[in-house]
């Protein structure tokens, strides 16, 4: 059974091999849309991940009251000890982010300052896979850059570089479980904020790791009430909440390109319909002939099908790979007051989109495909 | 004698053209004997293709009584009639009609795409089949690079490949000039002679018809009495 099945499968790739021409117009117009497809998709996914909330998380950012962008957010680094005394404060960490572009923009850097000695606690998930921790410890000027940061603007350990008037050394290159890390560059605190108008003392915001997820809420709450009354009062959101909101426009923008990628699908589905109908409509005699010398209208109908899915599945396979060498490539990033959405690769994104061709490859093609199936022979033979 | 491979009574055939209702065949008797080699004559439009594509299990009869290789085809379900082609019948046609993107070797295989026997029995029994044709030397050209008597060569293996009983011929020779005609004509000879293989062929040249043990003739749908045939020609 399986194995008639793949002997009509190889009888339906020699019918695309040996067409080329053909077949090479429609896995190019394929691949435009279904990369076309993967590209929207992975930034639908990536941003789902940036801005959903997940049961997991611990997450909060402490930012000043209605300042939503890092230029004018300014809090007391002194709030620090202030935010740990508070209870269910696992870790708290002092940011100041300085960017090279504050508006809408695709090419963000990013810096932000931490202290050197609580990044590591704070963060023991980011990992440096390129250059030293040690080094960027002992050098004022260094930098731990993430890693799709460094791919794309190919940074190495010890280059140096320059953006948003600050010049850095690399140190190290960082990867980190969290996308957004993997898009900036760690400097130290310090550092960033000599380098600013504002001086010490001063950051963007705290991060701020909650012992569970449940004390989410309490805790943010407790925050904002600690400094309602002070100079500087605060504004306190789940991480993701606060991305969803910081990216602003971007994020009904970058909603709104799920729309391009359907009509990419629809393109493809179209597309592979009218190459398999064409098919079809040029084998009619072909297919009497077939079935004249025994196959029945099943294996005529699945050599079609066969033909419809394999070309969805090659083109797809042709449009993914490369949107997935084009985003590891480029590593599209986009900002917007200060928050970056870096656009990786994603193993889903290629699985679904594969799944997703041959559900395409079967839908364009079975309407052709009933159509060769029972049409009389005779009538065939005689068109 | 034995029950005939090919036995039709009565059997008609109507089509439908809007209002009216075409018949280009009716009231045929027929028997055909295992191993006879039949030729079938007539004007053009006569009902030969309707008759053989009846016999071939192609077509439905409208009327009558049709059993071939011991099977009433005409109560077969499509697929049922499928297989039985399958297994049952080679047909041949004019134009040859080869897969053009496949190969000699692949076109012969197409039928035996269907059973499930080990490649290597398919491959030889393809080989040994274009041998039979006397085509084992252009086994992998394409049907483009092979001559019309090539080509209808490798439509007679692909008939054979299954070892069928019948063979149905619709004018085997009608697009093949005079010494590769000839040349086809002797090799369904051979295979009515040697391999025991029923043969119904059409055909509108007398000297094709010499081939055979048995020569018919259809006039407007009907199989014409000998006297009759005298009294035409
Ligand atoms: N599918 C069909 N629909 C309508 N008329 C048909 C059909 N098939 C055959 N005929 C008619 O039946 C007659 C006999 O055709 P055919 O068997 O092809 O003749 P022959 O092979 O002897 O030249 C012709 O008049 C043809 O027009
Ligand atoms: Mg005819």
């Amino acid at each position: 059974m399986l194995a008639k099945a793949m002997r009509l499968v190889a009888l339906a790739v020699k019918q695309l091999v040996r067409h080329p021409v053909r077949t090479i117009l429609t896995l190019f117009g394929v691949a435009s849309g279904m990369f076309l497809f993967t590209t929207v998709q992975t930034m639908q996914t990536s941003l789902d991940k940036v801005t959903q909330q997940r049961a997991a998380d611990t997450t909060l950012v402490v930012y000043r009251e209605n300042r939503f962008c890092p230029e004018t957010s300014r809090l007391p680094e002194y709030y620090l000890n202030e935010i740990r005394a508070i209870d269910g404060v696992r870790e708290v960490i002092p940011i100041k982010i300085t960017v090279n572009n504050c508006g809408a923009s695709l090419d963000v850097i990013t810096f932000r300052g931490v202290p050197s000695e609580r990044l590591a606690r704070y963060a023991p998930e980011i990992g440096v896979i390129d250059g030293s921790y040690e080094d960027w410890e002992n050098r004022d000027d260094g930098a731990l850059v993430g890693k799709l940061l460094a791919q794309k603007r190919g940074l190495a350990p010890g280059d140096a570089f320059e953006a948003a008037g600050v010049r850095v050394t690399v140190s190290g290159i960082i990867d980190s479980p969290l996308p957004q890390d993997n898009s900036v560059a760690y400097v130290h605190l310090p550092f960033l904020q000599q380098a600013s108008r504002h001086g010490l003392g001063v950051v963007t915001q705290f991060n701020v790791r909650v012992e569970t997820s449940d004390d989410l809420k309490r805790v943010a709450l407790a925050i904002d009430e600690r400094f309602r009354s002070e100079g500087e009062p605060t504004t306190t959101q789940p991480e993701k909440a606060f991305f969803a909101r910081a990216a602003g426009e971007l994020l009904s923008l970058i909603g709104f390109t799920r729309w391009i990628g359907y009509g990419a699908v629809l393109a493809v589905v179209g597309l592979i319909a009218n190459a398999v109908l064409l098919v079809v409509r040029g084998r009619v005699r072909e297919n009497a002939i077939l079935q004249t010398i025994g196959f029945p209208g099943g294996a005529i109908g699945f050599v079609v099908v066969a033909e419809g899915t394999v070309l969805a599945f090659a083109g797809t396979l042709v449009g993914v790979g490369l949107a997935m060498a084009f985003l590891s490539w480029r590593g599209l990033t986009f900002g917007n007051e200060g928050q970056t959405l870096a656009l990786a690769p994603q193993a889903s994104v290629l699985f679904s989109g594969m799944l997703l061709s041959l559900v395409l490859g079967l839908i364009a093609s079975l309407g052709p495909a009933w159509v060769a199936m029972r049409r009389p022979i005779v009538d065939s033979l005689r068109s | 004698m034995n029950e005939s491979l090919i036995h039709c009574r009565k059997l008609a055939k109507h089509y439908r053209k809007g209002a009216q209702t075409v018949t280009p065949l009716r009231d045929i008797d027929l028997d055909v004997a295992t191993g006879e080699f039949l030729a079938l004559m007539g004007p053009s439009g006569s009902g030969k293709t309707t008759l053989l594509n009846l016999v071939a299990g192609i077509d439905s009869p409208s009327e009558g009584t049709l059993r071939v290789c011991g099977e009433d085809i005409t109560q077969l379900s499509r697929n049922r009639l499928a297989r039985w082609r399958a297994h049952h019948v080679g047909y041949i046609f004019q134009l040859y009609h080869l897969v053009p993107v496949l190969t000699a070797f692949e076109n012969v295989e197409l039928p035996l795409l269907l059973d499930d026997m080990p490649r290597r029995v398919r491959r030889e029994q393809v080989e040994a089949t274009l041998a039979q044709v006397g085509l084992e030397d252009r086994m992998h050209h394409y049907p483009r690079e092979l001559s019309g008597g090539q080509e209808q060569r490798v439509a007679i293996a692909r008939a054979l490949v299954a070892s069928p009983e019948l063979l149905v011929a619709d004018e085997p020779t009608g697009d093949l000039d005079r010494e590769a005609g000839r040349a086809i004509l002797n090799l369904l000879e051979e295979l009515c002679t040697e391999h025991g293989k029923t043969i119904v062929m059409v055909t509108h040249d007398p000297h094709a018809a010499e081939s055979a043990h048995k020569v018919l003739h259809l006039e407007k749908g009907q199989l014409l009495k000998p006297e009759e045939v005298n009294h035409a020609g």
